[in-house]
C-alpha cells in the first residue's frame, strides 16, 4: 500500500531534504515553489518492495554549481529530452522514477516527472555527495547503467561505461558545457535494483525528519536535537573561515560556547567535524548546522563569523556502511582527507 | 635526569631558535613550562607517550587548521605538556588556542635537532656543555682584541651571553646585555666562583685577580638559566677570567703610556708661549687636539693626595658622554682639559657647557677629594694656553672655597682676587716675607703705612688722609721704608712687587687674626 504525499507535507519534505543535505545539496526554496504548482497532488509514494521488481526505472537530479541552482529554474522539458533518449538507448519505457540524490533540491527533483511514472522511495546517495561516481549504482558497479546529461540547451549527452570515473568525467564536461548546471537522468536499472543498489526510504526519513523540525519550537540546542532524534555535535560561535581551494577542503572554526574548538571541515558538503583536535563525525555521516536563533539550516557558505551554530549529528544510511567497498567510496579517503580516523 | 624548563632552554643560546607560539589573547605563564624527557620524531606518528614530556618535532606543521588540531591532540594523547616544532609560527590562532586549552605548550623552532641536543645538554650532557662553553671562550680569545671592550665583545659574542667586568660600584665594561641593579645587587663579591639565581636573573662568575684594582668579577650573564647551565658558564668564566685580567692589565700599562705622552704634550704646548712649532702643531694634530676655534679651559686639582691617573680615567669616562670635542690629561698631580668650540658659543650654550663641566665636577666629588677651576672663553692656540692657564689659578682658588663646592669660573672672579691667589701661593709668601723683613718688626707701622701708600698711587696726601695721619708723618714714614728696604719705589717694577708682597702678608696676617 503506497504511502501518500500531500501539497502540505511539501514544506517539511524540503526541510528533510535540506537536513540530509549536510550543509550542500542545492537550497529547496525554488524548486519548492514550482513543485507546488506543477505537480498533480497527492502523489503516491511507492516502496521499491511495493512494485513489480522488474519495472523500469530512471533517476534524476540536477548537478552543478548550488548558487546557480538557487536561481536557475529546473525545466521539465530537459527532463523529457533525456526520458527520451534513455528510452532510444535502453530500448523500454520506464514506469517509476526515483532521486539520483535524496537530499537538498535535488529529493524534489523526481515530482516533477510523476505525471506518468511512479514515485518511489529511494535514491543512490541517502544524503547529499559532490560526485555522480557516489551514486550506489556505480559504486556497485550495476551493469547496464546509462546516465544522460543535457549539455545545455537542447543538447544531451549519455555515457554507458563499466570504467569507473567516466560517468563523473563525462557528465561533469558536459555541466561545464551547460554553464555550471544541468539536468541528469540516470537509466538502465529496474525497481529489483533498487532494492540492492539503492537506499531506500530516504523519502520518508525526510519527511519525519522535516516534520519534527517544523514542529520544534524555539529552546536550547539540546531540545531540537532531542526533538529531531539526532546527535548534537556542538554549539558555538563561527569565529574563522579558511576559504576552500583547490588543494584543500575549507576549514571553519567554531568556538563552542564550553570552551572546545570545533573544526568543520568542509567541501560543498560538511565532510567532518573535529572537537579539540580529535573527529567526533565524518562522512557519510551527515553532519548539519543550523543557526542557532533562525534555526536556518545552513549551506556550507553560510557559516561565516560571527554566526552562532548548532550543529547536529544524523547517522549515514546503513547501506554505505554494509560494505568496505561502499564505505570507501564515501568516506574521508574519498574526499582527500588521509588524517586521523575516529579513535 | 633533571627537568628541562622552558626558561632555561631560553636561556641557552644553542637551543635552535626556540620561540614560544602564543595565540594574540593568551595569558602567559598559565601552560606547563617544566618538561621531564624528551621525544624527538621526524613524524608525529612515531612519537612514543611520554608523559610530562617535551615532543620535538623535525618536520613543519601541516598547512590545514583541522590538521593542525588532529597534530596537536594526538601530541597532547600520548602525555605531552610541550610541542616544539619547525615553522610553529605557521600553526593558525585556533590550533593555538587549543593548545592553551589542552595544557600544551606550543613552540616554534629552527633546528630540531640542535634544541634535542640542548635539551640533552641541560638534563644529562653537563660535562659536554661545559665543554662547548670552554671550546667558545678558547676559540673567543683566539681573536686578537684591540682592547678590553673588544676582547669582552668577542667573549660575548662567543659565548652567546652577556659578559661583564664589574665591581662593588658598578660595571667598568660590558658586551651583549645590559648588566641589571638587581643583579649586581645579589652578586656576592667575596668568593671565588658566585652563581646568581634570583629571577629572572642569573650569572656565573669569578672574582679577577688584578694587580691594580681589587674587588673585581668576571660574570657571564643572562635571564632565566637553570642550574647546569649556569655550572658549565662558571666552568667557561674561570677559564676566560686570566685572559681578562690579562687584558685589562696590558690596557692599564697602555693608558699610563698615553697619558704621560699626551701630559708631556701639553706641558710643552704651554711652555711655548705665542708660537708653536711644526713638530709641535703635528703631534698635537696626531692626538685630535686643535689650537683652531675656541676654547674653554678647565683643571682638576686634589684637594688631597690624589691619583691622577685614576681622576683621568673618570674625567674621561664622563667627557664622552658630552656631545662636544673634548679632550683631558693628566698635569702636575691633576688633570687639565679643555673643550673645543667651532665658533664662539652664543651666552646661554656656553652656560650649558659650564653647568656640564660643574655636573662632572659633582660627579667627580663622590670618588675624589678635588677642586675644578674653569677658564675664559678664548680663542686660537694662544688662546687654548691662556684659558688653561687660568683654569689652573681658578683651580688653586677653589682648592679653598668650599661656599662654590670647590668649583670656580674665572669669569666669576675678580682680578684682584686672582692676583691674590697667585701672590698666597706658597713659595711666594717666604720670599715677600724676605723682602719685607726690615718693615716686619713688631709694632712697627711702616708696613701698613707702606700698603696704604701703594694703594693710594704712591700720593702722600690721600694716603695720609685714609691713616688719619699729617702728610709729613706718612711722607717721613715712607723715605724710612725705603732707606731700611733699600729700595726705590719710583721704580714701576719694584713698586708692583712690594705692593704685592703687602697684599700678601697683610691678608696673611688678617686670616691669622
Amino acid at each position: 500500500m503506497p504511502a501518500t504525499l500531500g501539497v502540505d507535507d511539501l514544506a517539511a519534505l524540503a526541510r528533510g531534504f535540506s537536513l540530509l543535505g549536510s550543509g550542500g545539496g542545492g537550497r529547496t526554496a525554488i524548486l519548492e515553489s514550482v513543485v507546488r504548482r506543477t505537480v498533480s497532488w497527492p502523489v503516491a509514494l511507492h516502496e521499491s518492495e511495493g512494485l513489480d521488481p522488474s519495472t523500469p526505472c530512471v533517476a534524476v537530479g540536477i548537478a552543478g554549481s548550488t548558487y546557480l541552482l538557487a536561481e536557475r529554474l529546473p525545466r521539465v522539458e530537459a527532463f523529457e529530452r533525456l526520458l527520451a533518449a534513455a528510452h532510444r538507448w535502453t530500448g523500454t519505457a520506464p514506469g517509476a522514477v526515483c532521486a539520483i540524490e535524496g537530499a537538498g533540491l535535488n529529493g524534489l527533483t523526481p515530482l516533477l516527472l510523476t505525471g506518468g511514472l511512479r514515485f518511489v522511495d529511494a535514491d543512490f546517495m541517502g544524503r547529499a555527495l559532490p560526485g555522480l561516481d557516489q551514486m550506489s549504482l556505480i559504486v556497485d558497479a550495476v551493469p547496464g547503467v546509462v546516465c544522460a546529461a543535457s549539455t545545455g540547451d537542447q543538447g544531451i549527452t549519455l555515457v554507458e561505461s563499466p570504467v569507473r570515473g567516466d560517468v563523473e568525467q563525462i557528465v561533469r564536461s558536459a555541466l561545464v558545457q551547460a554553464g555550471g548546471a544541468n539536468e541528469v537522468l540516470v537509466a538502465g536499472f529496474t525497481v529489483g535494483d533498487l532494492r540492492e543498489h539503492a537506499i531506500g526510504g530516504t523519502v520518508s526519513r525526510a519527511l519525519s525528519l522535516g516534520r519534527a523540525f517544523e514542529a520544534t519550537g524555539p529552546g536550547a540546542a539540546s531540545r531540537l536535537a532531542h526533538d529531531l532524534g539526532v546527535s548534537l555535535l556542538g554549539v558555538g560561535r563561527v569565529v574563522d573561515v579558511a576559504e576552500r581551494s583547490a588543494t584543500s577542503a575549507s576549514s571553519i572554526e567554531v568556538a563552542g560556547d564550553d570552551g572546545a574548538i570545533l573544526r568543520l571541515v568542509a567541501g560543498s558538503e560538511f565532510v567532518m567535524l573535529l572537537r579539540d583536535g580529535a573527529v567526533i563525525a565524518e562522512v557519510p555521516d551527515i553532519i548539519v548546522a543550523v543557526d542557532s536563533i533562525s534555526r536556518d539550516i545552513l549551506e556550507v557558505d553560510a557559516l561565516t563569523p560571527p554566526r552562532h551554530v548548532t550543529l547536529l549529528g544524523i547517522p549515514a544510511p546503513a547501506w554505505w556502511r554494509a560494505r568496505e567497498a561502499r564505505l570507501r567510496a564515501v568516506d574521508t579517503r574519498a574526499f582527500g582527507l588521509t588524517e586521523p580516523r575516529r579513535a | 635526569m633533571n627537568l628541562l624548563t622552558l626558561a632555561g632552554l631560553l636561556a641557552l643560546p644553542d637551543n635552535g631558535g626556540l620561540a614560544v607560539v602564543r595565540p594574540r589573547e593568551a595569558e602567559p605563564d598559565q601552560l606547563p613550562s617544566v618538561w621531564d624527557g624528551i621525544v624527538w620524531s621526524l613524524d608525529a606518528r612515531d612519537l612514543t607517550a611520554v608523559p610530562g614530556g617535551l615532543a620535538i618535532l623535525g618536520v613543519e606543521p601541516p598547512s590545514e587548521p583541522w590538521q593542525q588540531d588532529a597534530l596537536i591532540r594526538r601530541v597532547h594523547d600520548l602525555g605531552f605538556t610541550g610541542l616544539a616544532l619547525p615553522r610553529g609560527h605557521r600553526l593558525g590562532e585556533g590550533t593555538r588556542r587549543l593548545g592553551q586549552r589542552l595544557g600544551l605548550q606550543l613552540m616554534a623552532v629552527e633546528d630540531s635537532l640542535t634544541l634535542a641536543r640542548a635539551c640533552w645538554h641541560l638534563s644529562e650532557g653537563k660535562d659536554a656543555l661545559t665543554l662547548d662553553y670552554v671550546r667558545k671562550v678558547a676559540r673567543s680569545i683566539a681573536y686578537p682584541a684591540d682592547n678590553l671592550a673588544d676582547l669582552l665583545r668577542h667573549l660575548s659574542s662567543g659565548l652567546g651571553h652577556g659578559v661583564a667586568l664589574v665591581d662593588a660600584e658598578g660595571v667598568l665594561a660590558s658586551a651583549g646585555g645590559y648588566v641589571a641593579p638587581e643583579l649586581l645587587r645579589a652578586m656576592d663579591f667575596a668568593p671565588w666562583l658566585d652563581f646568581v639565581t634570583d629571577p629572572p636573573f642569573t650569572a656565573a662568575s669569578v672574582r679577577v685577580d688584578s694587580a691594580s684594582r681589587t674587588g673585581l668579577r668576571f660574570v657571564i650573564f643572562g635571564q632565566g638559566m637553570e642550574r647546569a647551565h649556569l655550572a658549565a658558564l662558571g666552568v667557561a668564566a674561570e677559564v676566560a677570567m686570566p685572559a681578562v685580567a690579562a687584558r685589562l692589565l696590558i690596557d692599564e700599562v697602555a693608558d699610563v703610556n698615553d697619558v704621560a705622552v699626551a701630559s708631556g704634550l701639553l706641558r710643552e704646548f704651554l711652555e711655548s708661549p705665542g708660537r708653536i712649532e711644526d713638530d709641535l702643531s703635528r703631534r698635537m694634530i696626531e692626538r685630535g687636539w686643535r689650537t683652531g676655534g675656541v676654547h674653554l679651559g678647565f683643571r682638576i686639582i686634589g684637594r688631597g693626595r690624589i691619583d691622577a691617573l685614576a681622576l683621568l680615567r673618570v674625567v674621561k669616562a664622563e667627557l664622552s658622554g658630552l656631545a662636544i670635542d673634548s679632550h683631558a690629561t693628566t698635569s702636575g698631580g691633576g688633570v687639565s682639559g679643555w673643550l673645543t668650540f667651532g665658533a664662539e658659543p652664543p651666552p646661554p650654550e656656553l652656560e650649558r657647557w659650564v653647568a656640564a663641566l660643574r655636573g662632572l665636577h659633582a660627579i667627580l666629588q663622590c670618588r675624589f677629594n678635588i677642586a675644578t677651576g674653569v677658564g675664559t672663553l678664548e680663542s686660537g692656540g694662544v688662546g687654548l694656553a691662556a684659558t688653561i692657564d687660568e683654569a689652573g689659578d681658578a683651580a688653586r682658588i677653589a682648592v679653598n672655597r668650599s661656599a662654590t663646592g670647590h668649583f670656580v669660573r674665572v669669569d666669576t672672579l675678580g682680578l684682584e682676587q686672582l692676583l691674590l691667589a697667585w701672590s698666597e701661593a706658597d713659595t711666594f709668601i717666604p720670599a715677600a716675607r724676605a723682602l719685607l723683613a726690615p718693615l716686619l718688626e713688631p709694632g712697627s707701622e711702616l708696613l701698613a703705612t707702606v700698603s696704604a701708600y701703594l694703594n693710594h698711587e704712591s700720593a702722600v696726601a690721600p694716603t695720609a688722609h685714609a691713616l688719619g695721619l699729617h702728610r709729613n708723618t706718612v711722607a717721613q714714614r715712607i723715605a724710612r721704608a725705603q732707606e731700611l728696604l733699600g729700595l726705590d719705589l719710583a721704580n714701576p717694577e719694584t713698586r708692583l712687587a712690594v705692593q704685592l708682597a703687602c697684599r700678601a702678608l697683610s691678608t696673611r696676617a688678617e686670616g691669622k687674626e
